[in-house]
């Protein structure tokens, strides 16, 4: 089997189809921005997101995901380094603190703002309700997602 | 570049224990942990677990060449049980393997044969068995005995608070490698790198300078991280000594929650006295800690437990009496707050309770009972500048108070399932190590030849925002953008004998120490350009926005070229700087002192409406006024607050921290311990800092953050108590937290 990440695609051996998507992802890839917070799927650090659609990847095994495409965080900023505006608009909001939710949350919200571009915040917080922030209030993650709106829209 | 760990966070570069590429041949550990609370240990079979594939070795309290000892405050707390275990979830083995499945497959096969014993899981009951982790703490002012016959009200009840678990998104790990010279260098998640060190130095019987500590960052820690980091570090560090190989341990979430400690849970006893127009007279109260199974930083949590029995109430006759009880439970530590706000829950609670005895709303009680210049705090400080009533003012006119009443009460009429209730919650929080001797913190600043600043000290990035406040404070004090500055790695061999991150004191030791350490340079490059110059006075220079100025007049140097030229002439471009809080002392045997720099004040209003048939709530507004000095970057300051909010929420509302009967943790994992989501965040969170508030102790006047917002959620609590007595008038309130939707219901029709 195939598995398109961050547009690269690659060949999926017998072993690593039975792996942890998470696990794939970090220990064969190197791509450590998912990250194991839970392991039931109830935190959503490890969100990725499968063609365009955010998947816990603690509670899927690669094989489940054949041929699809993944995003990671790490695919997210463009390929000269430059940050994605939802990225930036993160950091402007004062929506990161510790970091360890920051990869998921973003890719919950890019496939939220990628089908809505005009959410409201209560579209907001039921797109993002799977994700936890043990730092933030929410309300700065929030207003990240509404600022990087207008960018999704002009596309 | 702004934000710096955030940019890396935002692209998911940022590396945490368990992002680090490992050595080759580096080795995985798992804890066989006691399946139980209370025993004494008879055998431990490890015969079959050692014979898996892929395990290199299996380490016991035999094993170690030091103390089996990891207590900080109290030796009384073993790295590996030996004899007898106290609590489930205790470590007892450690296994180790090529990877982390191959050590866990191997746990599973390790077996203990332990006579159990009756655990002890109530603090109460480890009283009355004198249970105590030391003799009791008692913080006392004015004669209360006497003070009762003055008092028009008496009203003595109980109040009890529940644990929290800290569920820090990133579990407790570390990673330990063998130097060439028998040392070890770990790659720890601790907010105290030293008490790593020194703990890692004291089980392999090292002197300290053979053992260094790294921190990168956590992914949170709110305490969970001061003392508790040690232990899965000195394990990792056990095994890497004896097997001279790289060993990484990192818990598991079902791990991390089973064998750590959480916040406090507190049963306590009050008596509350009041004259006619409900001013406190007299305030008298028992806590019952549960510390758990070991001291850990019990007592010094109970300590601060005292020092905020009154929160910010002036009251003239105090009597507190803390007791640690010890029980069968994993040792809880700290956790934001440490302590105080478990004391502020019983001081409030007692006030709500008399505000029904007199026939007034509890802020009726709260405002007339609010510090004053020169107040003395039970423990002899008097307050300074307690901007309390101001911050209490503004709050009123910001929230339009008797308008947001009126809303309430007429929605209550007209809503017979729905039910409003709002609450204010004013706070005071003192600023220092309790234990005045942590009040240090030193830097090491290095300015490169090129220009670039690079900034240790032994503070510890958690997602606080406390690197990039010190980064503002350099550039602030060279004159040079934020962008020439890093922030380094928290390494013992670059800071020594550095005091844990934590009662909020990280910008203010840190900062302090980092402002004198570019002090220093910035004296040095300024002397060196006047005695070049021909200048009279060093001062007669200044750098501003990385120009170099003469009598405030630019000449044609920048900051590159002044650093340049300073090196070329041998001018030392490095330094390193101690700070000591100034001022504060404490007497432990009379516990009397002024012990904090200062207090940080603030109000809270909150408003809730609580579903009166299904017992549900939603907080729907949290406005608040806080006192954050000159705030040094106000949107980490704002994060801060917003964040600690929903934690306190979260605390007294909805987290609930269940064992069975023996003393086993029901709650170990994210299906069955709930905390905060987005949905229950309150929908407004109004953060206003307080104007015009100056503070000489704090970096640039600024105030700690931290902690003191936690104690907003207590607003929330009381709350949701106002919004259920508006359907049901004759309810007793029980003061017990959580107050979940279960209890709700119970309240609204039990």
């Amino acid at each position: 089997m195939k598995l398109t990440v961050n547009g690269i695609q690659r060949d999926i051996t017998r072993a690593q189809a039975e792996k942890r998507l998470i696990d794939y992802l970090r220990e064969d890839l190197d791509l450590t921005g998912a990250k194991i917070g839970c392991e039931v799927g109830a935190c959503g650090t490890c969100t990725v997101l499968v063609n365009d659609r955010p998947v816990k990847s603690c509670l899927k095994r690669v094989n489940e995901v054949a041929d699809a495409s993944i995003l990671t965080i790490e695919g997210l900023a463009a390929q000269d380094g430059t940050l994605h505006p939802l990225q930036q608009a993160f950091i402007d909001a004062g929506a990161v603190q510790c970091g360890f939710c920051t990869p998921g949350m973003i890719l919950v919200a890019h496939a939220l703002l990628l089908s809505n571009p005009a959410p409201t915040r209560a579209e907001i917080r039921r797109a993002i309700h799977g994700n936890l922030c043990r730092c933030t209030g929410y309300q700065q993650i929030i207003d990240a997602v509404e600022m990087a709106a207008s960018f999704y829209g002009k596309k | 570049m702004k934000y710096h760990d955030a940019t890396l966070h935002v692209r998911g570069e940022s590396i945490y224990i368990d992002d680090h590429t490992l050595p080759s041949g580096c080795l995985h550990a798992a804890v066989f942990a006691s399946p139980v609370a209370h025993g004494v240990l008879k055998n431990l079979d490890i015969e079959a677990a050692a014979h898996t594939p892929d395990v290199a070795g299996i380490l016991t309290a035999a094993d170690i060449p030091g103390e089996n000892q990891i207590g900080g405050i109290i030796r009384d707390e073993v790295l590996l049980a030996e004899k007898g275990v106290d609590f489930a979830g205790q470590p007892i083995a450690l296994v180790v393997a090529k990877t982390a499945d191959a050590a866990r497959r191997a746990v599973r096969l390790v077996t203990a044969e332990i006579k159990e014993k009756k655990p002890i899981l109530d603090p109460r009951e480890a009283y009355a068995h004198n249970q105590l982790i030391q003799p009791p703490r008692v913080f006392a002012c004015g004669d209360v005995d006497a003070a009762w016959a003055q008092c028009e009200y008496i009203i003595s009840g109980r109040a009890d608070s529940g644990g929290q678990e800290h569920l820090y998104l990133e579990t407790q790990g570390a990673i330990a490698l063998p130097r060439e010279d028998g040392g070890i260098k770990l790659f720890s998640a601790t907010q105290s790198p030293t008490s790593v060190q020194k703990t890692v130095a004291r089980v392999l019987n090292l002197p300290m300078h053979h053992i260094e500590v790294e921190v990168l960052r956590l992914g949170g820690a709110f305490g969970g991280k001061e003392d508790q980091a040690s232990c899965w570090a000195a394990l990792a560090a056990l095994a890497a000594f004896k097997m001279k190989k790289p060993v990484k341990l990192v818990l598991r979430r079902h791990e991390d929650m089973r064998y750590t400690g959480k916040r406090h849970p507190y049963s306590s006893d009050y008596k509350i006295g009041l004259n006619a127009v409900g001013k406190i007279l007299a305030y008298e109260v028992s806590f019952y800690q549960n510390a758990g199974a070991a001291a850990d930083l019990s007592p010094a949590i109970l300590d601060r437990t005292l020092f905020h029995t009154s929160n910010c109430y002036h009251i003239p006759n105090v009597r507190a009496t803390g007791y640690s009880c010890r029980t069968n439970c994993a040792p809880n530590t700290a956790f934001r707050g440490f302590g105080g706000p478990q004391a502020m829950f019983v001081i409030e609670s007692a006030i709500h309770r008399a505000a029904q005895a007199l026939g007034v709303d509890a802020s009726v009680i709260q405002h007339a009972n609010l510090l004053r210049e020169g107040d003395e705090f039970p423990y002899g400080q008097k307050a300074v500048n307690p901007h309390i009533r101001k911050c209490w003012q503004i709050l009123e006119e910001r929230c339009e108070t008797e308008k947001l009443r009126a809303d309430a009460a007429r929605f209550n009429a007209a809503h017979p399932f729905e039910k409003k209730g709002i609450a204010v919650m004013p706070i005071c929080f003192g600023i220092s190590f309790t234990n005045t001797l942590l009040n240090q913190a030193n830097a090491l600043v290095h300015v490169y030849s090129d220009g670039s600043v690079g900034v240790s000290t032994g503070v510890v990035e958690m997602g606080q925002g406390t690197h990039e406040k010190i980064r503002g404070i350099a550039a602030r004090v060279l004159g040079i953008s934020v962008g020439r500055i890093r922030m380094e790695s928290t390494n013992t061999t670059r800071n020594a004998n550095t005091s844990a991150t934590a009662a909020s004191t990280g910008p203010d030791l840190n900062g302090n120490a980092t402002r004198l350490a570019c002090e220093s340079i910035l004296l040095r490059l300024k002397s060196f350009l006047a005695v070049l110059r021909g200048l009279d006075q060093p001062d007669q220079v200044a750098i501003l926005d990385e120009q170099v100025l003469i009598d405030g007049k630019r000449i044609d140097w920048d900051w590159p070229t002044l650093i340049r030229e300073a090196y070329c002439s041998r001018i030392n471009l490095s330094a390193h700087a101690h700070y000591a809080t100034p001022h504060i002392f404490f007497d432990r045997d009379k516990n009397k002192g002024d012990a904090f720099a200062y207090h940080v004040y603030g109000a809270a209003m909150v408003e809730a409406t609580v579903d009166v048939v299904r017992g549900t709530y939603r907080f729907d507004a949290v406005r608040l006024v806080h006192d954050v000095g000159q705030s040094l970057d106000p949107l980490i300051d704002q994060g801060q607050v917003e964040g600690a909010v929903v934690q306190g929420l979260g605390w007294l509302t909805l987290e609930e921290t269940i064992h069975d009967k023996t003393g086993r943790l029901l709650a170990d994992s994210l299906t069955t311990y709930k905390v905060p989501d987005i949905f229950f965040a309150p929908k407004v969170i109004d953060v206003h800092f307080l104007p015009d508030s100056f503070n000489p102790p704090g970096p640039f006047h600024s105030k700690a953050i931290g902690e003191p917002p936690f104690m907003y959620g207590i607003a929330g609590y009381f709350a949701l108590i106002n919004a259920i007595k508006v359907f049901r008038p004759d309810w007793q309130v029980e003061y017990t937290a959580p107050l979940t939707p279960e209890r709700v219901l119970l309240a609204l029709h039990g």
